[in-house]
């Protein structure tokens, strides 16, 4: 049933009942309205709510209403109608009605767009202004220190405030003002030749990998938690010795505080005990079922590189001991038939570890890709392209964990989660990234999903 | 080690045109009575002499062995002393010497001339084109005193323009090139190479501009390509690419694959080979962090360019390709059709762009004559320009600008005293690359506003004196103080 608004020149409004087009929210209800706690992601909105659908011309119109007196515009009625007592025009305010406590969601009219869907409308007009504007719109607006382009005004000035007056730092101690400088710097930094503080260095980089929206959900507890969870995925000597005591493995390697020498040369000592460690399990015998254990030497340098990318985190700062648990470590021997590391042996994956090493996973997946051989990570369900798209990595996310990831076992589940939280509390990351932004372990800045992202795995255990 | 030297009335002696007294095989100074109550020296001490003639100060320069050669040549010069009063000075320890404060002519004073050093080294050139060999020796002698490589800007110019005439006129050319080239190498390195190249880029937009121009340009070319392959021709050690890749990984939606072959030309060199391994495996590690799938090619090409095999550097053609070419094109033979032959051969390969960043200059100098004066004039010209824009991008003590000087001295070398057949830095004025790359069939591509608009932007992080402006043919000019110094355009078939 068309309810025609009266504000102007709306083409199309349409009200329709959300809960009859998406089947699982009439069950939903109730408990949207009752647990108000968490906030909908963007573009899920209220399915009671009345859909409006505003042409371009109208969510761009800035001032609809015009005084007959002297031509004035202003962007609500109210506004206007102030304005009228002053030329003595008789004035009347809307008063807000009480019925109408309906809320209401905008659609974007741009056809291709994401949000022109209803069932993910956004729930604000100016929302749906500054969406339209910033996605679809031209960008009239232009820094003028670094000529960055904005179609939002308010984007425009917040990002006028600070340009320029952030300094990137490099991790060998250098200060920038200038970011194509940090960037050129840093592509031919020292720091950089060390696997360890490659991903330090990213933390740095305000950069906002747009397609990496993958790692958003990961990632955010990630950039707090990675100690823990570090020493869980990888493989230990044995899958019978180790106690469940898993350890703090200290400071991930992008939490950026420990100096990149420090770092380098307790990774290559801790590297070449892993390696050790691991050649000696080799011999003694099988892990998980007889497959092949992983065969450090044998990697083809790019593995090896992963391998050291990931032991090398693990190795930041303190500890020495492998982990305990008896997470494998994925990478290897492209001719062992990984996915059966990973078959039914094994118990469901334990939320925090199984977090970092989806993660780490993905990571390696990313590395991998740009590397020879993909083979191996395809057959854990990982997606090799580079399409960082959206959906892509919702798809890796699920495919991980549908290729019965091996994780700890249920036991050492527990005691992860329990340490995962006073762990996340003492590693704050220590960088000038913008804003207090979390970061995901590629130290990209996202969202803060944590809560949401713990909750909901909770479920899987 | 310096002399004081004070030379007046130097254009009372260009006036007069008598030729000048020998320079007497171990004196550093020639007088005439005629002019000696004008001409007024300074000297301090006999024993100094031969350090008058040691054009290189540095004690690792290797090129120091060639004032040796200066000092030996003196004997034989043939000596025809001027009538009368010529009064001669014997190497005896014997010396009047009389110096006067101030200058009694004050307009014939040219030391404080402002461009004195211009004045002095085109009267070099023409004496040179006139192969009027005593007035030569005696301005190649002044030259020598009045030059160091540490000095103003007047002084280096003509330190480095000095090097450059004298091994002209002892045919020495190319092996002065030589000497000086190997002795660079020996303290090349990736370490050395990266300070230079990066502090350079800090502080001056010399090589930046057509950075962010070129780059610009190929980011909007190659945009919505899933796989792309830029085919750098450059002599900026891959300095321009990591912020491309950054462009890639932030800005496009779907961050492409990137291939990226390197062509370095020139003479087989290992430390060169050495250098660029290193910044291929930076460059590998830098794209990884940035989230780039990227491949790396170094192709090492002895020779000149327009031979170079295009078939060998695995074009495909599901790659949506673009050819950067900084500072390569000058780089080819002058000489024959060669580089027409290369700019046919980048048509032929049908990119989507070609980005094109020249130094604006006219450096074709002649071989003799009047050819050779004028284009040796445009060489003093062009230089003075990049080393007063050094000088004030650089603060004073920089070591990373006497490598630069070092550099553009063995270009002074080359372009002076090389055969013009092999030199390799014969630039052209944008109009010239302008009407070749036209005869190519190559179409200008204006840059847009947006790249325009990040050029101005990166001018404005920089000190004052830069701006761009732009050319008439195609493309946009780097001005310093309004002089035009670099070009950068965009191409496509």
């Amino acid at each position: 049933m068309l309810r025609k608004m009266d504000e102007g020149e709306i083409t199309h409004a349409f009200h329709q009942n959300l809960t009859a087009s998406s089947a699982a929210s009439n069950n939903n209800n109730p408990p949207h309205h009752v647990l108000k706690r968490k906030r909908n992601l963007p573009g899920n909105p209220d399915p009671e709510a009345e859909v409006i659908a505003l042409s371009p011309k109208t969510l761009m119109a800035t001032n609809r209403f015009l005084c007959e007196t002297c031509g004035k515009g202003f962007q609500r009625d109210q506004n206007l109608q102030l304005h009228r007592r002053g030329h003595n025009l008789p004035w009347k305010l809307k008063q807000r009605t009480g019925k109408e406590a309906k809320k209401r969601v905008y659609v974007c009219p741009e056809k291709s767009c994401v949000h022109h869907d209803p069932s993910r409308a956004l729930g604000d007009l100016t929302g749906i202004k500054k969406h339209f504007c910033r996605k679809h719109g031209e960008k009239k607006w232009k820094c003028e220190k670094c000529s960055k382009r904005y179609a939002v005004q308010s984007d425009w000035k917040a990002h006028s405030k600070t340009c320029g007056t952030r300094e990137y730092k490099c991790d060998c101690g250098t200060i920038f003002s200038r970011r194509d400088s940090f960037i050129t710097h840093r592509a031919f930094c020292d720091a950089l030749a060390e696997e360890t503080a490659r991903v330090n260095a990213v933390s740095d980089m305000n950069t906002s990998l747009g397609g990496n929206i993958g790692y958003n959900v990961m990632g955010t507890s990630l950039g707090h938690n990675m100690a823990t969870h570090f020493p869980s995925i990888f493989k230990p000597v044995s899958n019978t010795d180790e106690t469940s005591n898993q350890t703090s493995r200290g400071l991930p390697l992008w939490m950026g505080q420990t100096s990149s020498q420090a770092q380098e040369t307790m990774v290559n000592s801790n590297l070449r005990e892993i390696h050790h460690q691991l050649g000696s399990a080799t011999s003694s015998g099988t892990i998980y079922g007889g497959n092949s254990l992983v065969q450090c030497s044998n990697l083809p340098p790019s593995n090896n590189y992963q391998l050291s990318w990931v032991f090398g985190t693990k190795l930041s700062n303190t500890s020495q001991e492998l982990t305990t648990s008896t997470t494998s470590l994925p990478l290897c021997n492209n001719n062992t038939s990984v996915p059966s590391l990973y078959s039914s042996q094994h118990q469901p994956h334990q939320t925090s570890s199984n977090m970092s090493a989806t993660a780490l996973l993905q990571k390696a997946a990313q590395i991998g890709a740009t590397s020879s051989d993909p083979s191996w990570l395809g057959s854990l369900g990982l997606k090799c392209g580079n399409s960082q798209g959206q959906d892509g990595n919702n798809n890796k996310f699920s495919g991980m964990y549908g290729s019965s990831f091996v994780l700890s076992e249920a036991d050492n589940s527990a005691c992860d989660m329990s340490q995962m939280h006073p762990l996340k509390r003492r590693h704050i990351l220590n960088e000038e990234s913008g804003g207090g932004q979390t970061r995901d372990f590629l130290g990209v800045g996202v969202q803060n999903h944590l809560p949401t992202f713990i909750n909901q795995r909770v479920d899987l255990i | 080690m310096d002399t004081l030297f004070r030379l007046v009335s130097f254009h009372q002696q260009q006036q007069q045109q008598q030729p000048d007294p020998s320079l007497n095989s171990t004196t550093s100074r020639t007088s005439s009575s005629s002019r000696s109550s004008r001409q007024n020296y300074y000297h301090y001490s006999h024993q100094e002499d031969e350090e008058c003639f040691n054009f290189y100060m540095d004690d690792e320069d290797l090129s120091s062995s060639s004032s040796k050669h200066y000092y030996q040549y003196q004997p034989h010069v043939s000596t025809n002393t001027t009538n009368t009063n010529t009064t001669t000075f014997s190497n005896t320890t014997d010396y009047s010497y009389s110096f006067s404060p101030t200058p009694p002519i004050p307009d014939f004073n040219f030391e404080f001339s402002p461009n004195w050093s211009h004045n002095l080294l085109l009267e070099t050139a023409r004496a040179v084109a006139e192969n009027n060999r005593t007035r030569l020796h005696h301005l190649l002698w002044m030259l020598n005193e009045l030059s160091s490589p540490y000095g103003d800007t007047d002084q280096k110019l003509v330190a480095y323009f000095l090097q450059a005439l004298f091994s002209r006129v002892t045919d020495d050319g190319d092996r002065t090139y030589r000497t000086l080239a190997s002795a660079s190498e020996k303290t090349c390195s990736f370490e050395s190479t990266r300070k230079t190249v990066l502090k350079f880029q800090e502080v001056s937009p010399w090589t930046t501009f057509g950075h962010v121009a070129s780059n610009g340009a190929i980011l909007e070319a190659l945009e919505g390509n899933p796989k792309l392959h830029i085919l750098d021709i450059s002599n900026t050690y891959c300095t321009q690419w990591p912020t491309l890749l950054e462009a890639l990984a932030t800005r496009t939606d779907e961050t492409p694959h990137l291939r990226l072959t390197t062509v370095v030309s020139g003479r087989p060199n290992n430390s060169v080979h050495r250098v660029m391994k290193e910044i291929g495996a930076r460059m590998e590690k830098f794209a990884r962090l940035m989230g780039v799938p990227f491949k790396f090619n170094v192709v090492h090409h002895a020779g000149d360019l327009s031979d170079l095999n295009f078939s060998e550097l695995n074009i495909k053609h599901d790659e949506a390709l673009a050819v950067n070419c900084v500072n390569a094109l000058h780089s080819v033979s002058a000489a024959g059709n060669n580089r027409d032959t290369l700019i046919s051969s980048l048509q032929a390969l049908q990119p989507r762009i070609i980005t094109v960043v020249e130094e604006e200059a006219d450096l074709d100098v002649g071989i003799d004559g009047y050819e050779f004066v004028k284009g040796f004039e445009e060489c003093f010209r062009w230089f003075r320009v990049y080393f007063e824009a050094l000088d004030e991008s650089f603060v004073k003590t920089s070591n990373e600008r006497l490598m630069l000087e070092r550099a553009a001295g063995r270009a002074v070398v080359d372009l002076v005293a090389c055969s013009p057949a092999e030199s390799v830095e014969r630039r052209e004025t944008a109009a010239r690359w302008s009407a070749r790359l036209h005869g190519g069939g190559l179409n200008a591509v204006a840059f847009s506003e947006e790249v325009c608009d990040d050029v101005r932007a990166l001018l404005r992080r920089y000190k004052e004196g830069w701006s761009m402006a732009q050319c008439s043919d195609a493309g946009i000019f780097l001005s310093w103080k309004d002089t035009p110094v670099v070009w950068a355009s965009a191409w496509r078939p």
